[in-house]
Order: structure tokens, then sequence, then C-alpha cells
């Protein structure tokens, strides 16, 4: 008897190990964009002013993607931007069976690109704490709060809100920075608030390429918990003027409290610590040093699983400008040390978003990067930039002295990067061998589960093309499980939560983000891959107001529901 | 022996060591003061020494370079890794004024155009094309007012760095058989190992892989222990584009110390 049951559980193991090795080859992303029914294809926006074929070269920009199970059937959708005159931007409802119906017009949402306003970004947030995301649409021009109304329906809020104001908004995230159980919003903005489609003045473009300080900055926005915001960015201690591209959240040294990081085009990042009393502190000079990159995404995610959350910012990588991308390993001290190099990370290209996922689900989150500035002509833009960098006494703030781009190519054509994550030590790319590596230009990924199997998939923004649409087949095998969470003190949206869980003797770290990474939001549920482990040892849930529970005995390979203080619920 | 005895000896033994030896007491006594509050570190005064040194001798290519190499040491010595770009503006400064008030000092504009290199591993990438560009500028001013084997290969490996698209290349190439051709009049010096890499890798730059191959041969024939051109000639394809492209990296410093060429021969 006993050698029965030692030869079944040999048998059980080495079933196990050969779909493992088997899920160890092959392709693993399958296009599926055009039978989803996701391809409409994004526009640049064009310029009607005197310095619209110089601005046609550095706005390329405005494509992207954001998930969010908006109608609350169990299944993420995916909002889509679209940036040309009249363009319209898409709400794609899944129809829980791969392919997805645009719903945009009907719910209100479609229609944000006129001749004062481009949709630049987009961000679901659950503004007003009902449990329904609520649809934050960023523009250079007046961003949008639009609040689901139920039903299928949203309605504009922006004014009542106290949102309404001109910025050339280009990012945005949502997190509770004070823990006052109310999700407050952080706007990041490219170009100053001039009136981009009518400037009065040339003089808008970037001063210089490495410190410049006459972009958009930040605004923060607290919640007030009556369906307004206040602006309070020097209340809180964030003064920034630089050209923000992207910001992203998360709890750096495990206090409780949501720190956050800006990237920047031309020039310095910067790191903010949340001081727990409602305030920041730039720590960027000691914590990550002053960095003169083009900083264009920022995700927050454990990739070495030592329980610290880790930072990925994409930068510039081409033969005429190495700079690298930053991979911050969190040194647990509030400094962070740039692994990018060590790791095989640092080199993407003309890098845009980036996400942290577990692809495979062997419970070390992989990266998928995209890129790409501009792909069009074969003659190349790089000697007619570099030949306005070395005139002397060149006023780079005056448009009027940037070259036109016309049908030349910058960094364009490049391959995207899935990097898969071997053991927290290093990366290895295996976008071609997965059929991710198109030369599109793109800006934003997002990752969801769109057809609840336990495998990511992933939607790309790219711009001026169509988007993809990737489905993950890989083949069964590893294990994994998700989580939804709701906030009952904290935010309900949970926004900022920590699950720990440890399975097969390691624990590993997840959070939930409020729209980091650039021009892309990813699904909301906490996704663990968990290897040829089937069993759950430990969970833990620090919310966001601090509060920890523990759980036992959960199972695998579902999704389950876990309420603030209520307990869980398998799906 | 003093350092004005050894510039004068070594000017005996090796012709290039002539642009070194000065009768200027004066400047070799500010030059040995700088050594000696650079070997405790005081950095500021060692500046000042050598800024009076080649004050009193502007041409002397020793002086020079020792004071940029004292500017490199504080610099690192200040900042992590590379040190602030600022800390590079004095020498730069220095040599501006100091070409201005000497300008046909020729080893003067070389080391000006060194002082922007030295510069470039601790700036932003758009910025090095600045510095490199104004480096560039003074390699040829150098070039101009005297053409040397050394002016030639910096300026001609200078054009290395620049991506293919620039279509500097060629430009290397030019300057590059030029310094190759004198040091093959000349006699063969341990520095000379530097062309053959150079030259080699601008053939590899201008796509003329047989003719780089057989440089590199040539000079690892000639300097059998150099690993750079081990390097070279053991590599092929993608390997070879991706170790001279690290090579050229140009986030890491180049070696701008001049003193192999009165130290060694």
């Amino acid at each position: 008897m006993k050698r029965v049951l030692l030869a079944t559980v040999a048998c059980g193991l080495a079933g196990g190990a050969a779909l493992l090795a088997d899920a160890a080859v092959g392709r693993w992303f399958q296009d599926v964009t055009q039978e989803a029914g996701v391809n409409q294809k994004h526009t640049n926006r064009s310029f009607d002013n005197p310095y619209a074929k110089i601005m046609a070269g550095y706005t390329a920009l405005g494509a992207s993607a954001s998930v969010a199970d908006y109608d609350g059937d169990g299944y993420d959708d995916v909002f889509v931007t679209d940036s040309k005159l009249g363009g319209k931007n898409h709400l794609y409802h899944n129809n829980h069976n791969f392919t997805f119906t645009d719903v945009a017009d009907q719910a209100g949402v479609a229609d944000d690109n006129d001749d004062q306003n481009a949709t630049a970004d987009s961000l679901w947030f659950d503004y007003n704490n009902d449990g329904r995301p609520d649809l934050f649409v960023v523009r250079f021009g007046h961003s949008k709060l639009y609040e689901n109304l139920g039903g299928g329906k949203f309605v504009d809020v922006t004014k009542k809100a106290g949102l309404d104001r001109y910025s050339n908004a280009i990012t945005a995230i949502a997190f509770d920075y004070d823990r006052d159980g109310q999700l407050d919003l952080f706007v990041g903005s490219y170009f100053q608030p001039i009136n981009i489609f009518k400037p009065d003045s040339p003089r808008f473009f970037p001063e210089n390429f490495e410190t410049a300080n006459n972009g958009g900055g930040v605004t923060v926005y607290h919640n007030n918990g009556n369906g307004t915001f206040t602006d309070v960015t020097a209340k809180v201690g964030v003064a920034l003027s630089g050209w923000t591209l992207d910001m992203g959240h998360g709890d750096m040294d495990n206090d409780g409290f949501d720190d956050f990081y800006v990237a920047c085009d031309f020039g310095t990042d910067h790191l903010f610590h949340n001081n727990g009393n409602g305030t920041f502190t730039d720590i960027t000079e000691k914590a990550i040093g002053f960095d003169t990159k083009k900083g264009m995404n920022v995700d927050w995610g454990d990739y070495d699983n030592d329980g610290l959350l880790d930072i990925y910012v994409t930068n510039i990588t081409d033969d005429y400008m190495r700079e690298g991308n930053f991979l911050w390993h969190n040194n647990g001290n509030l400094t962070f040390t740039d692994v990018s190099r060590e790791t095989g990370t640092a080199e993407t290209g003309w890098g845009w978003g980036a996400k942290f996922f577990d692809f495979d689900n062997d419970g070390w989150l992989d990266l998928y990067v995209v890129n790409g500035w501009v792909s069009a002509g074969k003659e190349s833009y790089v000697p007619d930039i570099f030949s306005m960098i070395v005139k002397p006494g060149i006023d780079l703030a005056d448009a009027r002295n940037w070259p036109p781009m016309g049908n030349k190519s910058l960094s364009g054509y490049e391959k995207k990067k899935l990097f898969h994550n071997e053991h927290g030590q290093s990366f290895r790319d295996v976008a071609a061998q997965h059929g991710v590596d198109s030369t599109r230009d793109g800006r934003g990924v997002a990752v969801a589960d769109f057809d609840n199997d336990g495998r990511l998939d992933l939607f790309v923004a790219n711009a001026n093309s169509e988007p993809y649409l990737y489905r993950n087949t890989m083949p069964a095998g590893p294990h994994w499980v998700q989580f939804s969470l709701e906030g009952t003190k904290s935010n309900r949206a949970a926004v900022g939560a920590q699950v720990r869980l440890t399975a097969g003797g390691m624990t590993r770290l997840q959070f939930i983000s409020g729209g980091n990474s650039f021009a892309g939001q990813s699904s909301n549920r906490i996704h663990f891959g968990l290897g040829e482990s089937s069993k759950i040892d430990r969970v833990e849930v620090r919310w966001p107001t601090g509060q920890r529970e523990v759980f036992s005995g959960l199972v695998a390979d579902k999704l389950q529901k876990i309420v603030e203080g209520k307990g869980t619920k398998t799906k | 022996m003093s350092r004005r005895t050894f510039a004068c000896l070594a000017a005996r033994l090796f012709p290039v060591c002539l642009l070194l030896a000065s009768p200027m007491t004066g400047a070799d006594d500010a030059f040995d003061k700088a050594e000696r509050a650079l070997a405790s570190k005081d950095f500021d005064s060692a500046l000042g020494s050598f800024e009076e040194a080649l004050t009193a001798d502007p041409d002397n290519l020793r002086n020079a370079s020792e004071y940029r190499q004292a500017t490199i040491q504080k610099a690192i010595a200040g900042h992590p890794k590379e040190g602030s770009p600022a800390d590079f503006d004095r020498e730069i400064a220095f040599f501006g004024k100091l070409t201005e008030a000497n300008p046909k000092a020729s080893n003067a504009f070389l080391n000006y155009g060194f002082s922007y290199v030295d510069k470039i591993p601790a700036a932003g990438s758009i910025t090095q094309v600045i510095l490199a560009n104004n480096a560039l500028g003074y390699f040829t001013k150098s070039i101009e007012l005297k053409s040397t084997w050394i002016a030639l290969y910096t300026r001609g490996n200078s054009y290395l760095y620049w991506p293919r698209i620039f279509g500097r290349a060629p430009l290397a190439l030019d300057d590059l058989e030029k310094a190759y051709a004198m040091q093959k009049a000349e006699g063969k010096k341990s520095y000379h190992v530097r062309v053959y890499i150079s030259l080699g890798d601008a053939y590899w730059k201008t796509d003329n892989l047989d003719k780089a191959r057989a440089i590199w041969k040539e000079g690892a024939a000639q300097f059998p222990d150099s690993t750079p051109l081990k390097d070279r000639l053991a590599r092929d394809g993608d390997a070879l584009k991706d170790y001279i492209d690290n090579v050229l990296d140009p986030n890491k410093r180049v070696d701008t110390n001049l003193r192999e060429l009165w130290m060694t021969q």
C-alpha cells in the first residue's frame, strides 16, 4: 500500500514536472486584436498653429489603455484612447469570450478629442467610493472626470468635482496618500499650462535636455470625500516643474504610507517619501541621486521577492543616446541602487510603458517593455536634432529653433522586450519567442486576465497605429491565485493594499496600484503565480488603513474575493 | 632626479618628449609643488600650482596632462562614480583663458579638447554630444597649429565615438591613417599600439572588416601582449560589434592620461 502511494505521488510529481517542462517552450502569446474587436487605430493629434510642423515630432503621444471591470460583471474591460481631432475613445466591454464591444458612445465617454483638447491617457478610480470605477480622461487641455452611474452610463462631473482647469496633462494616478479612506488624484503634466493648441509664445519647449524645469510638473488633488477635490500640491510638499511623463506609487519602506516616484523627460526624476502626516519629502538626492535622463515610465514591483518594492523606469538607449533604464533595487533604507545593467534590463531603445507581471506563473515578476518614438521614413532625424544641439547659445525653449521632423524616423521600428525573470537575479528577453516583439511605436501596457483563466494577457497601446491584444496561451501547469480586494474602512478599491503570499517556501509581495506605468492601467486584481505549489500556506493582507489580516487554507487556481474585516469568498 | 632632469633625459631618448622638456624653472617648481600637494590630496593647492606651471609654460604637454588628471582625481574623490559635471568647469575655463592668451600653443589646444572629453562621463547624454563636439573643435585647432601623432590619434579616436549616422568614421580613418604613417616612419613606441587598435576600429566602423582584421593582426604581431587587440581578433559578427560598442560607450571614462608618452618607449 505504502509503495503504491509513493508511486502515485512520484507519478504526480513527474506529471507536474512534465507540464512545467512543456510550458518552458513554445509561443505563449497570441495576437487576437482583430478577432477580439479591439483594433481601432490611434492617431496622433495634428496641430493647427505656427509651430505645428515642429510640434508634430514631439507630440506622438496619447495612445493608452486602462483596465477595469467597470460594470462589475467579473470580467475586466478596457478603455482605449485616441488623440486625433474628432477621434473617438473606446470603451471595450468584455463579452466574456475574448471578444469586446465598443460601448463608449452609449456610455457617454467617447467624445473627448476636440479643437481645444486632445486625449493623452486615462485612469479608472473610484472617486466617490461607491464601488464603481469612475473614469478620469487625461487630456492636453481640460481633463475630464466621469462618474460611473452604473448600468453602463457615465456623467461628466469635472466641474462639480473642482477639477476643471487647463493643463497639458499626460498621466494620472490615484492613491490614498493620507489614509483617510478616499482616493486622491495625482496629475502629471508635460508642457507648462500654456494653451498648446494656440500658444501665445514660441517659448514652450524644454529649456534644455537634461535639467529642464519649464514643464508642467505634478498637481496633487486631495479627495474631500464629498465628491470634490482640493489642489494641495504646495501643502503636501510636491513642488515640481519638470516635464512629467509618468508617476508611480508604492510603499518603499513598508511603513503603511505610499510613497511616489515621478519620471521626467528632459531631466531629473523625483522620489517622494510619505511622511505619514499628509505631506511628502523629496528624497531624490539621497535615495537615487539626480539624473539627467529621459524618464518615461514608472512601475513598482518586488522583482527579487525580498519583501521590498523595487522600481523600473524606462529612459532612452540608442546608439546616439546611451542612457540606459533604471531598475532601482530597494536597499531597504530609503535608498535604491540601479541594477539595470547587472540584470539585463538597461537597454530597451526609446522606452515607454513597462509593466511587471508574472506571465508564466512561476512566482517571479517578469517585465514587458514597449518602445519606439517615431517610425516613419528611412531617413533619420538624429542628425537634425544634433545639429541643433551643438549650436552655441541656442535657445531650446523656443520651438522655432527645433527642426521639423517631417517624414523622418527617430528611434523607430524598435522591438519590444519581454523580460523573463531568472529567479530575481537577471532577466532574459523572450519577446521574439512569445510573439510579442512587434515594431510599432508602443506607448502603454495594460495587464489583465481578460478570460479569467489564470494567465495574464497583455493590451498594448501603440501611437499612430492599431493596438495589440495578446492572449496568454501558456500550456496548463503552473498554479496561480488571484485576489479581488474590497476595502471597508480603507478606500473601497483597496488601492495601496499589500498582499504577502507564502507558498512552496517562498513569500511574494504584490500590491494594488492606482494606475502605475505609462499610458497603461492594469487590472486591480492581485495575481500570484505559484509555480508547482498547489498549496497556499499563508496570505497576509495589509489594508491601506494599515490593518492586517492573515488567511490560511486558501485554494490555488481560483479568483478569491477578500473584503476588509469580513474574510474571503472563492469565485 | 628632479622632474625637469627626467624630462630632459626623456627628451633625448624620445622625440615626443621634446614637447615636454622646458627650460622654465618657474614652471617646474610649480609643477613639483603641485605634485606634492596632489600626493597629500590637497587638490585645490595642486590645481592652483598646475595652473601656475601651465601659465609659465603653456605648451607643456606633461603639465597639462597631469593637471587634468588631478582634476579627475578631485572630481571622483568628491562625487560618486565619475564626478559632477561642474567639477570639470575649472579646467575648461582655465584652458579657455590659456589658449586665448597663447593662440599658437598647439598642446594647450589639445588639452583644452581633452578637458571636454574628461567631463563627458560625468555629463548627461545630450551634454556629452555638445562636449564631444567642442573637444573635436579644439583637437582640430591643435592639428592646424601642429600636426602631431598624438593630436591626429586623439582626434581620429574621438571621431570613433560618434554613432555611425553622423558619418564621422571616415574622418577617423583619415586621421588614424596619418598617425599610422607617422609612427611607421618613427620607430616602435609602446603607445603605437593605440593606433593599431583605433585604426582597426575605424576600418570596422566603415564596414571594411578585412582591413580591420589586417591592421589588428599587424598590431598584434608588434604588440603580442595587447589584450584589446587579442579581444578584437577573437571576436566576429555581433560579438565584435558588442565588444566595440562597449569600448566606445561614452559613459565610460576615456583614459586621457598622456603619461605614457614620456614614461615609456
